[in-house]
């Protein structure tokens, strides 16, 4: 293990470790889907584990850790967006061919977080926790802090508008290799 | 789930990459240390039953001690090289070390070619209070943290939501804008009207794009192999020399690209594993390589352009490295312990000759070179320097005062029509933006580079 100047300070809480070397890509990945790049999502995804840190055993015994992270890293990232400057942009997408699937993949990616970019934060939100991160309805809701019926309402909307999200539909007919 | 929620659950799955890195225990811990605000309850923010309002761990009786542990982390991390202990920078807006089980892919994105957007808002500048060189707010926008460049009497940088930017100097605004994705840490590369990102990093396949350098329009765009895969600790990969080809950090190799054309011209051979930074000399006459991992950076001189190397060192104490920015008398880059991290400019790239400048940052914050006005800046929590490119001899410093016992956070300067430029951010008011500064004499950059 590395060692860090003044950490040895902290009792690592049993199991903590094994919850993030297994669970950290999986919460990475939402926190990308969140936030559109990695280095906000590493933010995310630690600012969510330190916190969960000082009441692990609690959370244990619970058997809700993975929930109370994500809980953290949705009010964070609604926390965020609240606070930064988040103008729209103009853009405009000229068609094109590529020739290297490396092209169409990366392309594949950006439509993902441009649709993605079209939504309300919280419609955002939701549609990571229940289609990426497979939650129910109501542990969506227990995450959000919000009702089933704010879920429902929240998926459709978000549903209805990447509808027109340029792109997303060649993603979702597979037409574009992942 | 009806079928288009499943496809839509698919497209999510299929698509979202693989993180380039994991987060370690270390990391959290040490976010836990030097932001103990972390670790304190926000009633909204806990889940199904409520935990206790302060955990067993974090007690008002251990509050000071970790408070106490974030000073000896940070004073450790200004010690110097010689107390370097084990990396895991990571900072929130950079790319950084890798983690220990990282990943073997950098994923990215590459925006599609946009028209920019017009002018954003205004904002009127904000004095700072005790801000070193009377520094103002000039803008608001969140930016990654070292990607502030100057080029041709504009700013670029890359937006923390997504984009590319393109800043006026004069007003803080963004005048352009386009969706980019960063899938490794690079600042913006400018060469003639071109601004080159990396826009993939993944495996064996590199993607770099062209944005026009006044609308940011994509322009081109250019696979270039990297031979052996991607290093997953990529921090500066993408360089530009004096002539204005461009250098890429390419797997075990550095691939040497005409932005013209585009095409890629030379292919360079580092036998010292993979590339994960790279420099080019003003007078074209070396390239500096790092390789390495979390634990270990090696620093490769070749002599241009006959490809001999010239000289091969290591970090005396181990721990990551990159970022590097070459001057006339050597090369400059980064290091850090936890999540502080500082620089060292080492005379002729030879790292057993590598002293630190600047105090460097912490918290998970970056501290990068930056060569701009004729002088290298550097930034941080604690100072902001200006030091000679020949020599590495400090200049000038202005601390940075706490903002109500919080770290500021300058970003090293860049230089536009004889203003220097920082990125600042402080989490005690929550303000985040392009600060102007006016640097001493000193730092006018009348020394020969």
């Amino acid at each position: 293990m590395d060692t860090l100047t003044g950490v040895e300070h902290l009792a690592e809480p049993d199991g903590f470790r094994d919850f993030v070397e297994a669970r950290s890509s999986a919460l990475l990945r939402s926190g990308w889907l969140l936030t559109g790049d990695w280095p906000s999502a590493e933010d995310l995804v630690q600012t969510a584990l330190a916190a969960a840190w000082p009441r692990w055993s609690s959370l244990r015994r619970q058997d809700a850790p993975e929930l109370y992270v994500r809980k953290i890293m949705v009010n964070t990232f609604l926390r965020w967006r609240q606070r930064r400057w988040n103008g729209e942009i103009a853009t405009g997408r000229l068609p094109e061919t590529h020739a290297y699937d490396v092209f169409a993949q990366v392309d594949a990616r950006q439509s993902l977080l441009a649709a993605l970019d079209r939504l309300p934060a919280r419609q955002r939100a939701v549609v990571v926790l229940r289609y990426f991160a497979d939650q129910t309805e109501t542990q969506t809701a227990e995450t959000m802090g919000c009702s089933v019926g704010a879920v429902k309402s929240h998926a459709s909307k978000a549903l209805a508008r990447l509808r027109d999200a340029p792109g997303l539909a060649e993603l979702m007919t597979g037409e574009v290799a992942s | 789930m009806n079928t288009e929620e499943r496809k839509l659950a698919d497209v999510l799955h299929r698509i979202t990459p693989e993180p380039p890195r994991r987060v370690t225990v270390e990391q959290v811990a040490y976010r836990l240390v030097s932001e103990p605000k972390l670790g304190q309850t926000r009633g909204r923010e806990s889940a199904g039953p409520r935990p206790r309002r302060r955990g067993p761990l974090f007690s008002r009786a251990l509050a000071p001690v970790l408070a106490a542990a974030a000073v000896v982390v940070i004073a450790g991390a200004s010690a110097g090289i010689a107390v370097l202990a084990n990396s895991h920078h990571n900072p929130p807006a950079a790319a950084g070390g890798p983690a220990s089980s990282a990943s073997s892919s950098a994923s990215a994105s590459f925006s599609p070619t946009q028209t920019a957007s017009s002018a954003q808002q205004t904002t009127p500048a904000t004095g700072l209070a005790g801000a070193p060189w009377g520094a103002e707010l000039i803008g608001h926008q969140a930016l990654v943290q070292g990607s502030l460049i100057s080029a041709d009497g504009s700013l670029y940088a890359i937006g923390n939501t997504s984009t590319l930017d393109r800043i006026n100097p004069a007003t803080g605004a963004v005048v352009a804008s386009v969706a980019y994705n960063m899938p490794v840490w690079n600042p913006p590369v400018v060469v003639g009207n071109t601004v080159w990102m990396v826009s993939s990093y993944n495996g064996g396949n590199i993607v770099l794009q062209g944005y026009d350098a006044r609308t940011l329009a994509r322009t081109s765009s250019l696979l270039v192999p990297a031979i052996g895969g991607v290093s997953i600790g990529g921090q500066g990969v993408l360089t530009s020399g004096p002539d204005g080809d461009l250098y890429v950090a390419a797997g075990e190799t550095v691939a040497v690209v005409n932005p013209a054309v585009p095409q890629e011209i030379h292919r360079i051979q580092v036998l010292a594993g993979k590339t994960s930074s790279v420099a080019v000399s003003p007078d074209g006459s070396k390239l500096y390589v790092g390789t390495g991992s979390s634990t270990s950076f090696r620093l490769v001189v070749f002599n241009l352009p006959s490809d001999t190397i010239a000289n091969e060192s290591t970090l005396p104490s181990g721990g990551a490295g990159g970022n590097l920015v070459a001057t006339s008398g050597g090369v400059w880059g980064t290091t850090g312990s936890g999540h502080s991290e500082w620089v060292w400019f080492a005379p002729n790239g030879n790292l057993a000759r590598a002293v630190q400048v600047g105090r460097g940052a912490g918290g998970g914050l970056s501290s990068f070179p930056s060569y701009s006005g004729g002088v290298v800046w550097v930034g941080g929590t604690g100072d902001v320097v200006c030091a000679s490119p020949a020599t590495g001899q400090v200049l000038a410093t202005a601390d940075i005062p706490a903002d109500h016992g919080v770290a500021q956070y300058f970003a090293s300067p860049v230089v536009s029509g004889g203003q220097a430029y920082s990125y600042y951010q402080t989490d005690a008011s929550q303000q985040t933006g392009l600060a102007r500064m006016t640097p001493p004499a000193a730092c006018t950059g009348n020394v020969s580079s």
